[in-house]
């Protein structure tokens, strides 16, 4: 406790800074916390108000959380929102910073801003109407792509009832609409680089390769960390509208489309019950929880300055 | 501010070689243009005529010009107007605003000496993972807070957010060194000072980024309209083009069990309006884009700074 | 130990800012607890059927529908009206027809209070909210306050709405009945002198669908449908038309059946998966969530539910001429009585006023038009008594969704409908029947599991078999085991059992 004390005399300032970003964590977010009870409960409205509607309810255990393990689907939807994830994780990683540093290099800096100004353009569209393009593409009839094949003598391909192309789709569509958001992360901690550094391994007659290997790399590694490390605590999670706009929802693309975000959509669309939705929240955050801490411990004994706490 | 300098002007003879410039240029050109591509197609539906849309499909040139949706939109009256003043503020006041607690509570967390650091840093985490959910939200900011219909509600809900927090204390902690803190004590600097006069100046091209992000954050923003705002006269740009995108979806999808649907039907804006409010919705922002983009895009030398 | 305390110590600074922060906000939303302070007005309204001795009260009203520029004037002028028949205020918002759900789970569910709120089987489900205790229970109130309103409702949308014994909402007087008819474009019924009065089975309609894709250029849908088309078939869905649980609409002993191991679906779904692959229907049908076939008129069939002089609506919004022909003859479901209802929430201040006020809704002419069609004079002029012309500021500022607003059967007609529109309305009720579990609502709770599992898999199987794009030879028997897996017998298992104990209540 005199340690407490002793670090608030010591860095009064530091405390005062971090003091307005604590109150708004704990107001906008500790406090509604306590809202989570209702994945445990058979929730029914009470008419003196929430707290009164929560107190009121019966403790049922487990059972909200039943139905996000009661078919083989489960299995299913768990496979699927992992391996997507870490497709997206890994291939977004590799490409942003690809992406950052090939548009670093480029010789006319113009080109270049047009070039990442375009790659942001698809973050400002709803996947409501990407799907409509890519239905313009993929459509049987009148699809772009079929005109193609059959202007080349192939056979028209029924995009929507074929599984096999769509982790290839999604796993794009997926990429290309938050790659130009991705790479400005990076694009920004190499333009904070020293440029001095470069100019050392100039004279020193380092190749491009390896400037870029022995020193942006490294020097872009601490926030390749710490991106990986949050990015995997959304792993039991997804982006609702690339896997359920972008395949139409069509039924027979589920095995290879369906996750457990979209699962838990089509679960409660007659049965909407606010505690089993809390419950699937619920349940998505604690494995995320649990793969961030082992993450960020395997991390902090590799490179302690790199963990995130 | 005159701690560091941009590079000046001069033949880089640290280019890439000729040829993997365009091979380069090529790759990324491709896929840039990809990335508009659909874009440009929004534009081109917005400008086209109704009728031929639906009998025709869509193509880049509009078959039929026409200026109908836009009319539409704007025959709001001061509606549109007003929205967009309202998002502008909302999107200026809230990122400054965000921009000041985001700043301050990562540089403490990026402060090695900071016995505590560790404890906020988990402390910022944890809400990025477990949430109350949308019910005690809305307790929280309308019975507690009394935010309902109030321009608070469209920008202290978003104003922190950890993500942010954990990527600005990475940029803090890889371009500040320690090193230049310990000499701006010595000098005399208090740890405030520091803060604004040396850290923050190093730091622009990280404070850019997160402020991009806030930015596009405040801007897209509507579902803290849908909880909070049924004034008029609050609904931002986004929150009005998310409307019309909503209720095309629900009428579709409940047609059949709401009886009487032709009635709402025709009430609807077509699909040439809503592309339009599309458009009216992302321009702005987009041009606003380049106003960050020099920061991260140029960079800048320290060098200056150790000696 | 350390941080645990300086955690707790963070703790109580918040709840001690939280508080002062309410403290110092308190008198911007006074509405809130405006409510619990009239609560004893309820007494007094209570005790005495008089309106001069009511406290005045402020009713809350959530409607469906876009926000409307001349609200507040018309809600004026409504005011004036309801202060001097109930001394009662009435402040209406809307919410928009997508958002209207999301807002509405919200607000009950963080207990803020309001008086009335619209509810259906569609938005705000009226089932679920009942059954989590979010509405007032009406039977008392409706027979002290609302003894009109029951009079010249139809008694079967009582009957429907009742949950086991308790009426939950008072229903809009509408169509009761539900009754799908397959519409056809006139131009190529005259075009090929088609006879489409005994059209009623797609197997009656496939030699029409044939001669128009034999003559008509590729581009005409012979049966423009969207995803969501499913055969009619004579079952009354015991879970809404998604699930497959049923009880044939000729049963006697009320025995529910699992749709997917019937004949009846079998020949359906043969006979789609033929239509199919003949192209009378969209390729991408199983993926189409609406068509634009009316817009662009290059349809020859589709279907849809209909209503007393429903082709003279569909024909003036498209443009062209629309004609029908019924599948089957009217049926009232349970559901088909929430189309459009009113509820009272229990956090209503003032229950008793608020059914006052619904009783007005539903009875009186003045309120009711005035509610839908705004101010005379201002939104519309009268032609005749009962007739109104609509003026540029209804569509402009006041364009209300006449069926969310109380009984149909007062609102005025316009020109071009016909002067029997209302008769016809009722004649078209009294000529529908009650399907076998008419006045049945099933209580999913128990298998709530189940429910949510058989919800996916109906997701992943039904659109595509029903609308015939995949062949139901192989897909069926898959589809039935998955269907299986997920509990689909225990569900029906568990219907059984309270279609039974309820058949017992009822005799």
């Amino acid at each position: 406790m005199s340690a407490f004390f002793k670090s608030l005399n010591k860095d009064k300032v530091l405390w005062f800074m971090v003091l307005p970003g604590t109150l708004w964590f704990l107001i906008f977010c500790y406090l509604p916390m306590f809202g989570t009870i209702i994945a445990f409960k058979d929730f029914k409205i009470h008419r003196d108000g929430f707290f009164a509607s929560v107190f009121n309810s019966k403790w049922v255990g487990l059972e909200n959380f039943k139905f996000l393990f009661s078919t083989e689907d489960a299995y299913i939807i768990t496979r699927n929102t992992i391996l997507y994830n870490l497709a997206l994780i890994s291939l977004g990683l590799i490409l942003a910073v690809g992406i950052a540093i090939t548009l670093n290099e480029l010789v006319n800096k113009r080109m270049a801003k047009a070039y990442q100004t375009a790659m942001f353009m698809p973050y400002f569209l709803s996947w409501v109407i990407i799907s409509f393009f890519t239905f313009s593409f993929l459509s049987v009839d009148k699809g772009i792509l079929n005109q193609v094949i059959v202007y080349f003598g192939g056979d028209p391909v029924s995009w929507y009832g074929d599984t096999r192309f769509w982790p290839y789709i999604l796993i794009f569509m997926g990429i290309w609409k938050s790659i130009g958001y991705s790479s400005v992360v990076y694009l920004a901690a190499i333009a904070g680089i020293d440029k001095s550094y470069y100019e050392a391994a100039m004279i020193d007659g380092a190749s491009k390769w390896q400037q870029i290997k022995f020193i942006t790399l490294p020097l872009l590694k601490p926030l390749m960390v710490t991106l990986t490390i949050l990015a995997i605590g959304g792993i039991f999670r997804s982006d609702f509208g690339l896997f359920y706009q972008i395949p139409r929802d069509s039924g027979v693309l589920y095995s290879v489309t369906n996750v457990i975000d979209t699962y838990i959509y089509r679960s409660m669309s007659t049965t909407g019950n606010i505690g089993m939705s809390t419950a699937a929240g619920l349940y998505q955050s604690i494995v995320g929880f649990i793969m961030v801490l082992v993450t960020n411990s395997i991390v902090k004994k590799i490179s302690k300055e790199n963990a995130i706490f | 501010m005159e701690v560091f300098k941009r590079k000046p002007k001069e033949v880089d003879n640290n280019a890439i070689t000729p040829f993997w410039n365009v091979v380069l240029n090529i790759i990324v050109g491709i896929f840039a243009f990809t990335c508009v591509f659909p874009f440009l197609f929004v534009i081109a539906i917005s400008f086209t005529d109704e009728k031929v849309l639906a009998l025709n499909g869509f193509s880049l040139i509009p078959e039929k010009f026409s200026l109908a949706a836009y009319q539409f939109v704007f025959n709001t009256g001061d509606q549109l107007f007003r929205s967009f003043g309202v998002t502008l503020l909302v999107t200026v006041l809230g990122t400054l605003i965000s921009l000041f607690l985001i700043t301050t509570y990562a540089y403490v967390l990026s402060r090695r000496s900071f016995r505590y650091r560790n404890f906020f840093s988990f402390f910022a985490f944890f809400t990025m993972l477990f949430s109350g959910g949308m019910v005690p939200n809305y307790i929280v900011a309308t019975q507690f807070l009394h935010l309902y219909n109030t321009i608070w509600a469209l920008i202290l809900p978003i104003a922190m957010n950890a993500f942010f927090i954990l990527v600005m204390r990475t940029f803090f902690q890889t371009s500040v060194p320690d090193a230049l803190i310990e000499a701006a004590k010595i000098d005399g600097s208090g740890e405030f000072r520091t803060f604004l006069q040396i850290v923050l100046p190093i730091s622009l091209p990280g404070i850019a980024t997160i402020g991009l992000f806030c930015t596009l954050g405040y801007w897209n923003d509507w579902f803290n309209a849908l909880l909070y705002i049924d004034d008029a006269s609050l609904v931002p740009l986004q929150a009005m083009l998310m409307r019309i995108q909503n209720n095309m979806e629900f009428v579709i999808q409940n047609s059949m069990q709401m009886g009487s649907s032709f009635e709402i039907a025709a009430t609807l804006p077509t699909e040439t309006v809503r592309m339009a409010m599309v458009v009216l919705a992302t321009l702005p922002i987009a041009l606003a884009y380049p106003f960050f983009q020099k920061y991260f895009v140029k960079g800048l030398t320290v060098g200056s700074l150790k000696e | 130990m350390k941080t645990k305390k300086s955690l707790t110590l963070a703790l109580v600074g918040t709840m001690l800012l939280s508080g002062l922060l309410a403290g110092c906000g308190s008198n911007i939303n006074t509405n809130a607890n405006a409510p619990k302070e009239t609560n004893n007005s309820a007494a007094a309204g209570n005790s005495a059927g008089n309106t001069s001795e009511l406290k005045p009260y402020e009713l809350k009203m959530y409607l469906i529908g876009g926000p409307q520029k001349d609200l507040d004037l018309v809600l004026k002028e409504v005011n004036k009206y309801t202060q001097e028949k109930i001394n009662a205020t009435l402040n209406v918002t809307m919410f928009d027809w997508g958002d209207y759900d999301k807002k509405m789970q919200v607000i009950t569910a963080s207990g803020e209070p309001y008086d009335i709120a619209f509810t259906s089987s569609w938005t705000n489900d009226f089932r679920r909210n009942a059954a989590n205790g979010t509405f007032l229970g009406l039977n008392d109130l409706l027979d002290k306050y609302g003894k009109e309103t029951k009079e010249v409702l139809d008694p079967r949308f009582l009957e429907g709405t009742k949950i086991k014994g308790e009426i939950y909402g008072v229903p809009v007087n509408k169509e009761l009945g539900q009754q799908w008819v397959w519409r056809f474009n006139k131009k190529y019924v005259d075009k090929y002198k088609m006879d489409i009065s005994n059209i009623r089975t797609l197997d009656d309609l496939e030699p029409l669908l044939k001669t128009i894709k034999e003559n008509e250029p590729s581009d005409i849908t012979p049966l423009a449908v969207p995803k969501g088309f499913k055969p009619f078939m004579p079952f009354d869905y015991v879970l809404g038309d998604e699930l497959p649980i049923g009880v044939y609409m000729d049963s006697k002993d009320g025995k529910v059946v699992n749709i997917l191991e019937t004949p009846e679906l079998a020949t359906s779904l043969d006979t789609m998966h033929r239509l199919y692959t003949a192209g009378y229907l969209r390729p991408d049908v199983a993926t189409l969530e609406g068509i634009d076939n009316i817009k662009t008129g290059k349809w020859f069939a589709d279907r849809e539910i209909t209503q007393p002089y429903a082709e003279k609506g569909w024909s003036r919004s498209a443009g062209y001429e629309i004609v029908t022909s019924p599948m089957h003859e009217p049926y009232v479901y349970t559901q088909s009585a929430a189309g459009s209802m009113h509820a009272i929430s229990v956090t209503s201040g003032d229950p008793e006023r608020a059914m006052m006020f619904l009783n007005l809704l539903n009875t009186d002419k003045y309120l009711r038009n005035l509610l839908n069609y705004g101010i005379e004079g201002t939104h519309y002029k009268k032609i005749s008594d009962n007739v109104i012309e609509d003026l540029p500021a209804m569509q402009d500022s006041y364009a209300m969704p006449g069926f969310t607003l109380g009984n149909m059967l007062l609102t005025y007609l316009h020109a071009d409908d016909p002067a029997d529109k209302w008769d016809a309305f009722k004649k078209f009720n009294d000529s529908s029947k009650e399907a076998p579990t008419f006045g049945f609502a099933f209580d999913p709770t128990p298998v709530k599991t189940e429910v949510a599992a058989i919800n996916n898999v109906t997701k992943e199987f039904m659109p595509a078999l029903y609308t015939g794009s995949v062949d139901p030879k192989t897909y069926l028997p898959k589809a039935t085991k998955k269907f299986k897996e997920a509990g689909l017998d225990k569900v029906i298992a568990e219907v059984q059992k309270q279609l039974d104990e309820w058949n017992q209540t009822k005799k």
